[in-house]
């Protein structure tokens, strides 16, 4: 029993890891309407930068500062805000899918970087042995999963909270009226350009704080976390659950997590003995369908964007017209 | 909605009551977790050897008269799902061993934060990087990682002492660029250079390009003597066509990844006259010629893909040690009792169902074996890593054929020498 517990733990953590990213996704695709499909990139600009400020010296490489875990954490998570900051100057001026081809680009690059700069970032063979928070401390195994869950579900609550103040904020209503007529924000004297890039940055950096609280449980960190799936999966659980509603999000990281991982596990139990090596296979093909009819029965996702009322009634008049450009 | 998620729940609930059941209906049965790529091509046939081995270990008489459950996960060849799966096999499967994977950017976490941690023994076929070695020297390994793939090194060393032999003078290095990839290469460049062969580049190849023709345009640049390359099929085929194409030299030395019939097959056996590749394997064993044949018995074909020798071993070794260790013994325990089953002054097991029979007994009876497994008479030294005799091997009619077989002694004598 205290292993299905302890199961859980790490399975909420490891879904609490992805529902910070896909909120990170949120804000820029569901509020803002950036196409960002680079979103490995960021995760891993906030993983090697964790480890490279928090993990132990190396010889021969940079890095391996050892400074505490949160200063490592937010050195983190601030690179990967300067990676957006870089990529969003460039890129910014691009829309759609112009923009999701030029991040992808960006993604791949930074792949390509991690794997060959040995001197920065151990190169393919990754960096390993960063200190676990309060593991040092802590003696069993169990409780240590525990504390970390609590952390990740720290982390996802505040992450939370700031975008729902964000976004019900002046400049959350900003953000989406650039999603939805950037003509009409700038006419109305919104600086599109700089909205973006700031939706950008703020993503990113909560992208990159996903990464920093995966280095700090696997201890370790190589260019095989920065393969393009995790793009992938994090747009799925996004429009799954549901673009434009964090709830959404967070549901969606949960069930596609879920789906990814239970399935491979409820595999194990269901498919006859003959059959346990094509179960990786037929896993694929579950989580395939599993998205496909997603997308075919409820393309706007479980819990889709609830528009609040404004205050200002007679605005909804002047909507129609502007939608029809 | 919720009526959905009630009825899942109520479904696997279902499901796991039903796995309990079975297994109450045997006497006993020792869950132990396998993890490989399994939808990833050249990870299948790994897998299928591992569950292989259990069937034999069962056939046998299993581990400590328990039935072995080998319950098979797919890493998916991505960490994370790695991991997960890792965790679930050891905290709801509860395994004490759990026998994986192949890439080391998931085998590495999975040490870390899963099986160390949990004090699960951890025994891969495949992986390959160097930082595994660094990981159970520090200690973060606490004694429970274990792995069959002879490190990058004794194979560097064989191709340099291949060349010197060969008389070859100057050399361009190609490597998969991946962990294992920039590992030996860099291994290799340096013995070249320590036999005083020139050593005019290392170029990497990235995975999946639909050419490499900038690759071996750059390489002939040079004009090399020869060529080292440590390359999965792949990209090994896609490159030594162009490179044969544009004129370059048909001299090669391989690592022993190539050893697969697609690169002979589709290279074509006219143009690797010259080729020789080096493995660890050694053929020279009685038991090793006794996989291959098992091995072709059981799957109707003969072992050609990478991996396979050594995944078997792996779960060979793996599995007697937990016979001896007992059917209720932890990860630490089963790890303990590995240097029984490789014993070099042990009773020779040959690995065959009556041989896995034999060593069960003489483990029981608290004696000690000297398992002659499919990659020969392993041994594992203090960092968990293999140390073995090489060979030397090129391409024939039939397939792939040994070439000359190089002693340990002889290895570890020119490996001091060039170090």
């Amino acid at each position: 029993m205290i292993g299905v517990v302890s199961y859980l733990t790490f399975f909420l953590t490891m879904a609490g890891i992805m529902a910070i990213i896909t909120l990170g996704l949120n804000l820029q695709w569901g509020y803002t309407g950036l196409f960002n499909g680079g979103v490995v990139a960021f995760f891993g600009a906030g993983a090697y930068g964790t480890m490279i400020l928090g993990g132990p010296a190396e010889p021969g490489q940079f890095g391996g500062f050892g400074l505490p875990y949160l200063v490592a954490l937010g050195g983190g998570i601030l690179l990967a805000a300067a990676l957006a900051w870089v990529v969003g100057l460039l890129t910014l001026r691009l829309r759609h899918d112009y923009l999701a081809i030029s991040t992808f680009g960006v993604a791949v690059a930074l792949e390509s970087l991690a794997r060959n700069s040995q001197w920065l970032t151990g190169g393919a063979r990754g960096m390993r042995g960063f200190p676990r928070p309060f593991e040092a401390v802590i003696e069993s195994n169990f409780l240590f999963g525990v504390v970390f869950l609590l952390i990740v579900l720290a982390v996802l609550a505040l992450v939370w909270w700031g975008i729902e103040r964000l976004v019900h904020s002046p400049f959350g209503r900003a953000l989406r009226a650039i999603r939805e007529d950037e003509t009409a924000a700038r006419a109305l004297g919104k600086s599109p350009a700089r909205l973006r890039l700031w939706s950008l940055v703020i993503g990113a950096a909560i992208m990159g704080a996903g990464g920093g609280l995966y280095v700090s449980y696997t201890a370790f960190v190589s260019p095989q976390d920065l393969l393009p799936i995790l793009t992938f999966q994090i747009w799925a659980m996004l429009i799954v659950g549901g673009a434009g509603n964090n709830r959404g999000a967070v549901l969606g990281a949960v069930l596609i997590w879920g789906a990814w991982t239970l399935s491979g596990f409820a595999l194990t139990r269901l498919v006859p003995d003959s059959m346990q090596l094509d179960a990786g296979s037929i896993q694929y093909i579950l989580i395939g369908t599993l998205i496909v009819s997603m997308l075919l029965w409820r393309p706007e996702g479980l819990l889709p964007e609830r528009i609040s009322n404004t205050r200002n009634t007679t605005a909804t008049k002047a909507a129609p017209t502007s939608n029809k450009e | 909605m919720k009526r959905h998620i009630l009825g899942l729940a109520g479904a696997s609930a279902l499901a796991i009551g039903l796995q309990t059941g079975a297994a109450l209906a045997q006497d006993c049965s020792v869950n132990v977790g396998t993890l490989y790529p399994t939808s990833v091509d050249w990870g299948r046939p790994i897998a299928e050897t591992a569950l292989w081995v259990g069937e034999m270990i069962n056939e046998a008489g299993g581990v400590d008269g328990c039935d072995v459950n080998m319950i098979l996960r797919d890493d998916q060849n991505d960490g994370r799902v790695g991991v997960d799966a890792a965790r679930s096999l050891v905290d709801i499967d509860q395994v004490q061993l759990l026998i994986g994977t192949v890439s080391s950017g998931i085998t590495i976490p999975i040490l870390t934060s899963v099986t160390a941690p949990a004090g699960v023994m951890q025994m891969s076929c495949c992986s390959s990087s160097t930082r595994l070695t660094e990981i159970a020297a520090s200690g973060e390994a606490r004694g429970l990682w274990f792995r069959t793939f002879a490190t990058a090194d004794v194979q560097a060393a064989v191709a340099a002492m291949l060349a010197r032999d060969a008389g070859i003078e100057s050399i361009t290095v190609v490597y998969k660029n991946d962990d294992w990839g920039q590992d030996i290469g860099r291994m290799a460049a340096a013995a070249f250079e320590a036999v005083g062969i020139e050593v005019h580049a290392s170029i990497a190849l990235n995975d999946a390009q639909p050419s490499y023709r900038a690759e071996a345009t750059q390489a002939l640049r040079d004009q090399p003597g020869a060529l080292y390359l440590a390359l999965y099929p792949t990209e090994g085929i896609s490159f030594v066509r162009e490179w044969l194409g544009l004129g370059g030299t048909s001299v090669m030395i391989g690592a022993n990844s190539l050893r697969s019939d697609d690169f002979r097959t589709t290279v074509g056996l006219a143009n690797l006259g010259d080729f020789v590749g080096t493995d660890t394997s050694s053929p020279r064993v009685p038991s090793a010629e006794a996989f291959v044949d098992a091995y072709a018995a059981h799957f109707g074909s003969a072992p050609s893909g990478p991996g396979l020798s050594n995944s078997f071993d792996a779960a060979a070794i793996a599995l007697l040690a937990y016979h001896a260790a007992g059917r209720d013994a932890t990860g630490a325990e089963i790890a303990a009792q590995v240097p029984r089953v490789t014993d070099p002054d042990g009773e020779a097991i040959p690995a065959t169902v009556e041989g896995f029979a034999r060593a069960m007994e003489v483990l029981s009876e608290g004696g000690s074996v000297s398992y002659q497994g499919a990659t020969g008479a392993v041994t594992f030294d203090a960092n968990g890593n293999v140390s073995a005799p090489a060979v030397s091997w090129v391409f024939d009619d039939s397939g792939m054929a040994e070439q000359r077989y190089i002693s340990l002694e002889e290895v570890s004598g020119f490996m001091a020498s060039i170090n």
